[in-house]
């Protein structure tokens, strides 16, 4: 090919920064449904203090990570050009603003913190990501977004 | 992806309409809350609670807050620090409870970081120096002298409530209560205290003020227990023993639960034709601009209040889970609702005469104010007329105009005392001014 793989915009220390940070939200916003499903079951505080520590450092670094991912998105029309990028943006959109809802319903107090709205929400992130981390994965591992050659 | 855009619109708008439906709000009438049987709109529940903050400004020279009809005001003692709550001894000398919170609690979720800053802003009137001390104040009423100013105790642990008996004078810390010897015209004690009973205090000690009075004949204290959280968000467990008013025996120090349920009760004395013990309670927040109604109520020995499982009766609290239906079945109905959120810290019935006669044997309440709210609501005093043990008759407002037309905190009122000679005594926290007023035509 003469063309090579799509390159990252947004690079600190020659690295890629957004594929550098979407495992924190993602890794938060499960932490955040399983958490919620706990305190659901037990009625434990700690498990909706958890909770709440999840979604809102998810939202906080999920917020960064975007913020990484749409300048990789505008700076390079290759990226824009992979068919997966598309639905991997808008997703995650949808994703971040969920959770942000989700994250003012877990500053609630007690059970209606997590139950019924907190829970639904954290499971509704959950679903969408499950999408839209397939897309990122696809762009990466299969159209070498941002691999080095 | 359309279907869950549209459900995110969908959420969006909701959201917004919870919004507005706060504002709309504002057209409840509050004066429907005032009495003994309120009106209680359903729960709201929010993303981001309404809320409105009173700034402190302080008191510029010569300002002083409006009283009713018939009546004059006038700082007793101002540049104090955090004065909370009053005691008027025997020998005509006032007791001012300078007060300052305890440490905070510790941080167990992003709520909390936000809520301390939020504190800070409506409680701080700027550089306060030392508190958590007594300062006696002794003057001579008919003349124009300022009232000579002693430091009566220092080095206090968030103190609150005191109550003299004979020689004892017992001091509510937000830990324990101390007993420290009395004489009459002693204007310093410098004896070193002895506990009497240890209350619920840190590492969460959130409704900390430990208000305190005396039975009748001596024998007993009785001692205001606030909870430890707004509903249970610390866990029911940091909730023993707490929003209660305890019963102490003097001569022993041994206690138990008077009655329970009553989230944060202040103001505790008794009425002076009935002999029941009052107290006014911080209901609880988050659920609307228009709930919980605050309320002043006669607590019944081992009366049941509600808090934290239901409130005004049997009136479920979603955000508390596992619920008790055994307590919410035996759950009292308070006897007066101050309106939502007015916070009052304050009660003393007039038991002196020196007001006008309108209002002999009724109860005076200071309302600190308002800020779970998009409208401020108290940041006053008001009056309730009592007749044959009962409260008869609408609140009215008697001292007014602690916030400045901008809505900014030049006080708030917290406790309240009446002096020998039947005057009403005003501590105002933020605006570290002991206010008096008296009958204006004296």
């Amino acid at each position: 090919m003469s063309v090579g793989n799509p390159r990252s915009s947004m690079r600190i220390f020659r690295q890629p920064n957004h594929p550098m940070l979407v495992p924190i939200p993602i890794a938060c916003f499960v932490g955040v449904l399983l958490t919620d499903l706990t305190y659901w079951w037990s009625a434990d505080m700690m498990w909706a203090n958890f909770s709440a520590w999840l979604v809102t450092v998810g939202v906080i670094v999920g917020v960064v990570a975007a913020i990484f991912g749409l300048i990789d998105f505008l700076g390079s029309r290759l990226i824009r050009a992979q068919s997966p990028a598309w639905p991997h943006a808008i997703g995650n959109v949808v994703v971040l603003i969920l959770a942000t809802l989700n994250m003012f319903v877990h500053s609630r107090d007690a059970w209606t913190s997590v139950v019924p709205w907190g829970v639904a929400l954290s499971a509704a992130t959950v679903l969408i990501l499950l999408f839209t981390v397939r897309m990122g994965q696809a762009m990466v591992y299969r159209h070498g977004v941002r691999v080095a050659e | 992806m359309k279907s869950a855009l549209k459900l995110l619109s969908m959420a969006l708008v909701a959201a917004l309409a919870l919004t507005f439906a706060a504002y709309a709000d504002e057209q409840f009438d509050i004066q429907s809350q005032i009495g003994p049987n309120p009106v209680l709109p359903d729960i709201q529940q929010y993303l981001f609670p309404p809320m409105r903050l009173a700034t402190v400004v302080g008191w510029k020279n010569g300002e002083t807050p409006t009283v009713a009809a018939g009546l004059k005001i006038e700082a007793l003692a101002t540049g104090l620090q955090h004065p909370r709550s009053l005691y008027t001894l025997p020998n005509g000398d006032v007791l001012v409870v300078e007060s300052k919170a305890p440490p905070p609690q510790p941080i167990t979720r992003p709520k909390d970081i936000v809520m301390r800053f939020i504190e800070k802003m409506v409680t701080s009137g700027g550089d306060t120096g030392p508190s958590n001390r007594i300062t006696l104040l002794r003057y001579d009423p008919a003349g124009d002298k300022p009232p000579t100013r002693s430091v009566f105790l220092d080095h206090l642990h968030s103190p609150f409530g005191v109550a003299l008996v004979g020689n004892n004078l017992y001091v509510a810390n937000t830990d324990a209560i101390v007993r420290y010897p009395y004489h009459t015209g002693d204007q310093t004690i410098s004896a070193s205290g002895v506990t009497l009973t240890p209350l619920p205090g840190g590492p969460i000690d959130h409704h900390w003020t430990k208000s305190l009075t005396a039975s009748r004949d001596g024998s007993l204290l009785y001692v205001g227990v606030g909870s430890n959280s707004n509903i249970t968000e610390n866990g029911i467990e940091a909730e023993e023993n707490r929003a209660a008013i305890w019963e102490v025996d003097r001569a022993s120090g041994r206690w138990r639960i008077f009655a329970s349920g009553l989230r944060n009760p202040n103001g505790l004395t008794f009425e002076p034709e009935s002999g029941a013990l009052w107290t006014v309670v911080n209901e609880r927040d988050e659920l609307g601009p228009n709930l919980v109604p605050d309320y002043m109520t006669s607590v019944k020995d081992g009366g049941f209040y509600g808090w934290p499982y239901s409130y005004y009766g049997r009136h479920l609290d979603p955000r508390v889970k596992p619920q008790r239906p055994d307590l919410v079945d035996k759950a009292i109905v308070p006897d007066y609702a101050l309106s939502s959120h007015v916070a009052p810290l304050g009660l003393v019935f007039d038991t002196v005469d020196g007001l006008p006669q309108k209002y002999r044997g009724g109860a005076f309440v200071g309302e600190h104010g308002s800020w779970d709210r998009p409208v401020f609501n108290g940041y006053r005093v008001v009056f309730v007329p009592f007749s044959g043990g009962r409260p008869n008759g609408k609140a009215e407002d008697v001292v007014t105009d602690f916030l400045d037309a901008n809505g900014k905190a030049r006080g708030r009122p917290v406790g309240l005392a009446i002096d020998k000679t039947g005057a009403l005594l005003i501590a105002d926290d933020v605006g570290n001014t002991v206010w008096r007023v008296s009958s204006a035509s004296q």
